[in-house]
């Protein structure tokens, strides 16, 4: 067995082996088994609703994800991206023996796992969604596993690691690409035009001839219609292009000659990936490789001692920021507030739910972003946190200071427009800020808690697990009061006591919480 | 032999490496020097084939970018990354699978044994301290049985009995007809081991010195010289005493 083999072979047995280990990982794959269950099931009554249950159904929901992964995965290696490389490679992998072409298709095989998992959702999706007959999945499953794939591997090494293409040369192939999106774009306007925007028009638009013809994109179309669909001309001719192309590029792809010259840009991919992941470990949101945070000047006054440091230290790194405290979720709680105020104008109320829409939106928002953890999580990381002659409690208010005002923010962002044109009376409508505000909070501290109950026992995703759970409780503990207030005393009282369970349950996470400053170590 | 003719390396409109040529013979130890900035891990990465150049490179006689030179080659990085799943002895086994190197069992495990890892063994690669990082990376660079070895900084993160340790392999290594090339700002660790010395800045070699010629010259004393920050550190000495 070569290098490449053996490193795969000891990388994925040691990883399931500590993964086994790991209670985490069996609850993983129940969450996976059910999924991988239920989401064709409860897909194909979505297929019926809309008439694709068919073949020529599946080729269509196919045809949509060609249109984004080919042409996405062309300007990707041609842009020297889209593959995974760490600095261990760069260390250990680059600088030896090894052919270039073969630590190419290293990266490239490290994605096959998941595109294998994908494909065989596909087919089970085939059989339960589309009702394609089984010997077109089988031919399926080989042209998606084998052919697909030696097709995407002799481009990505022809892209990606070929020596005679300039950078003009590489900016010309992804204008090449954005080109072909821009002819789809024309035939689905012409088709738009003809027809109307209605399901028929989207239908004969995805299986026209004249999407058959683009290059690549269209070519591979062609194969999936003659797989799934009946047999045309112009699919036969589209199919013959796509193997006629695949001859090609796998003849160029073993004749090219590659030095490693790539080993520059994957070196510094696998930097800027390092950096990401460090960042994400650290609680921080950087999701972009390689794009440097850009910081502006500015100062701030500093006012007292102890852990109030913590605070105004925070406080000078969002001056210095571009868009201050304000993030994504500063924007949905915007975006959201003003559709909920839209809908409401359009719509005359909101029925039976009307008085507590906006509190569970808020909720819902609050709920979904769960990964979230902001820079208190940034704190606990540092030993100077820890070295600051002040109470525990003192570092948990100013570290989660500026993260609250944020909850504040984002709760008059959601609650206001609704409120004025609902003509909700204030008292109402400041206790509804306060519990938007407080669902924040309560998450914050919930993932808090979550730090201190679980963090040195189930890792990142079962902490995030954890932190569902008790924020859903929470929520449920919220609804509950705002039934029996609403029983009691009508909407505002329903609101107070959500303010007030909120406001328990978050003090109660806020003392738990304390129990991370104490020491580094949990 | 480690040959470099005419390196030059640009990233973007910056010239970080402008024409640098030296050589280092079969067994003899190089010091590479320089200031910060100078162009010293240009030099190195380019060696080690990590980044595009313009000009020739070569391990034996043979372009560095070809198998044959790589498989006599072994690069030692400033920084060692590991890998998370890999234990320590897969990473020794795949480089020996990687290089062909033909090292015994019983070779790694005195390897191993030198730089007090035998007991590390069965260690995952992100179980490790970065000292014992930096071990591995050289047990690993050793295992490959090289012609020409290339060690950054690689005295950074070991304690003094691996420090002692490495000086005997270089030392071992040189007599052995291997090609060393150090790239080090620890001077003093150094001093009793080189041959030849380049001294780098701004992007140039300033000046090649051969330890024969300078019999009493100090290491330290020269670099200072030769990078004209001897008043620097006059001044910073006078201060000091003050």
């Amino acid at each position: 067995m070569g290098a490449i083999g053996y490193l795969y072979r000891r990388l994925w047995a040691n990883w399931l082996k500590r993964a086994l280990h790991k209670p985490i990982t069996y609850v993983y794959m129940v969450f996976i088994a059910f999924y991988l269950s239920v989401v064709p099931i409860s897909l194909s009554t979505v297929a019926e609703q809309f008439k694709i249950n068919s073949p020529e159904g599946m080729t269509l929901v196919l045809t949509v994800l060609a249109f984004w992964v080919v042409p996405a995965n062309l300007v990707a290696y041609a842009k020297r991206k889209g593959l995974i490389y760490r600095n261990s490679d760069v260390h250990f992998l680059f600088p030896a023996p090894v052919s270039p072409k073969r630590v190419l298709l290293y990266a490239n095989i490290k994605t096959l796992f998941l595109q294998v998992l994908i494909n065989l959702f596909v087919v089970v999706c085939g059989v339960i969604m589309f009702r394609v007959e089984i010997w077109r999945l089988g031919l399926y499953a080989v042209f998606s596993l084998v052919v697909e794939n030696v097709m995407e591997g002799c481009l990505m090494l022809l892209l990606y690691g070929s020596e005679r293409l300039k950078e003009k040369h590489r900016k010309w192939i992804v204008a090449a690409v954005y080109g072909l999106i821009g002819i789809l774009v024309v035939i689905g306007f012409w088709y738009y035009l003809q027809r109307g925007l209605n399901g028929a028009m989207a239908a004969a638009f995805l299986s026209s001839d004249a999407v058959k013809m683009v290059p690549v994109v269209g070519w591979y179309i062609s194969v999936l219609h003659l797989l799934f669909g009946k047999m045309t001309t112009v699919s036969i001719v589209g199919a013959v292009l796509y193997f006629c192309l695949l001859a090609v590029v796998v003849t160029a792809a073993l004749r090219m000659k590659c030095t490693g010259a790539f080993y520059e840009d994957a070196a510094k991919f696998a930097e800027d990936y390092e950096e990401v992941l460090a960042n994400q470990r650290q609680g921080g949101t950087k999701m972009r490789i390689g794009k440097k945070e850009k910081f502006g000047k500015a100062s701030v006054k500093w006012k007292g001692t102890g852990a109030k440091a913590i605070f105004y230290r925070q406080l000078l790194e969002y001056k210095k920021k571009r868009y201050f405290i304000f993030d994504v979720n500063t924007l949905f709680a915007l975006i959201a507030g003003i559709v909920l105020a839209w809908l409401y104008v359009r719509e005359g109320s909101f029925k039976d739910i009307g008085d507590y829409i906006i509190p569970m939106v808020s909720a819902y928002i609050t709920f979904i972003f769960t990964t979230l953890n902001g820079k208190w999580a940034k704190e606990l990381k540092s030993p100077y946190t820890y070295m600051i002659p002040d109470s525990a409690f003192n570092k948990l208010v100013n570290a989660t200071g500026i993260q609250l005002i944020q909850a504040l923010i984002n709760g008059l962002l959601i609650t206001v427009p609704g409120a004025v044109v609902m003509g909700m009376p204030p008292v109402t409508a400041a206790l509804c800020v306060i519990a938007c505000a407080l669902f924040s909070a309560n998450k914050l501290y919930a993932l808090a808690v979550a730090e201190i109950a679980v963090g040195g026992t189930l890792g990142t995703m079962g902490k995030q697990l954890f932190q569902l759970f008790i924020q859903g409780f929470v929520i449920s503990g919220t609804v509950l009061g705002a039934v029996l207030g609403n029983m009691m005393g009508g909407t505002t009282l329903a609101y107070g006591m959500m303010a007030l369970v909120l406001l328990v349950f978050t003090g109660a996470f806020m003392v738990i919480a304390t129990l991370n400053f104490y020491k580094m170590e949990i | 032999m480690l040959e470099i003719m005419n390196l030059s390396k640009k990233y973007g409109k910056t010239l970080a490496v402008d024409g640098v040529g030296f050589t280092v013979p079969d067994g003899r130890i190089g010091i590479l020097l320089g200031p910060n900035g100078a162009g010293k891990s240009t030099v190195i990465k380019s060696i080690a084939g990590l980044l595009r150049y313009q000009g020739n490179i070569r391990i034996q006689g043979i372009d560095s970018r070809e198998t044959e030179a790589k498989k006599c080659f072994a690069y030692v990085p400033e920084i060692p990354n590991m890998y998370e799943a890999l234990t320590v002895r897969e990473h020794i086994e795949f480089v020996r699978r990687a290089y062909a190197a033909d090292i015994t069992e019983e070779e790694i495990r005195q390897l191993l044994e030198k730089f007090e890892m035998e007991d590390k063994q069965d260690k995952l690669g992100n179980e490790l301290s970065k000292g014992m990082m930096q071990k591995v990376s050289i047990c690993c660079a050793l295992a490959i049985k090289p012609k020409v070895i290339l060690l950054d900084e690689p005295m950074v993160g070991l304690d003094p009995a691996a420090i002692k340790e490495l000086k005997e392999v270089v030392l071992e290594l040189r007599s052995q007809g291997c090609t060393v090339l150090i790239s080090t700002h620890m001077l003093e660790m150094v001093k009793e081991l080189w041959d030849v010395t380049f001294v780098m800045d701004k992007g140039h070699i300033l000046g090649t010195y051969v330890k024969e010629d300078l019999a009493n010259e100090d290491l330290e004393e020269l670099f200072f010289k030769v990078t004209g920050q001897e008043e620097q550190k006059e001044t910073v000495e006078q201060e000091a005493e003050r």
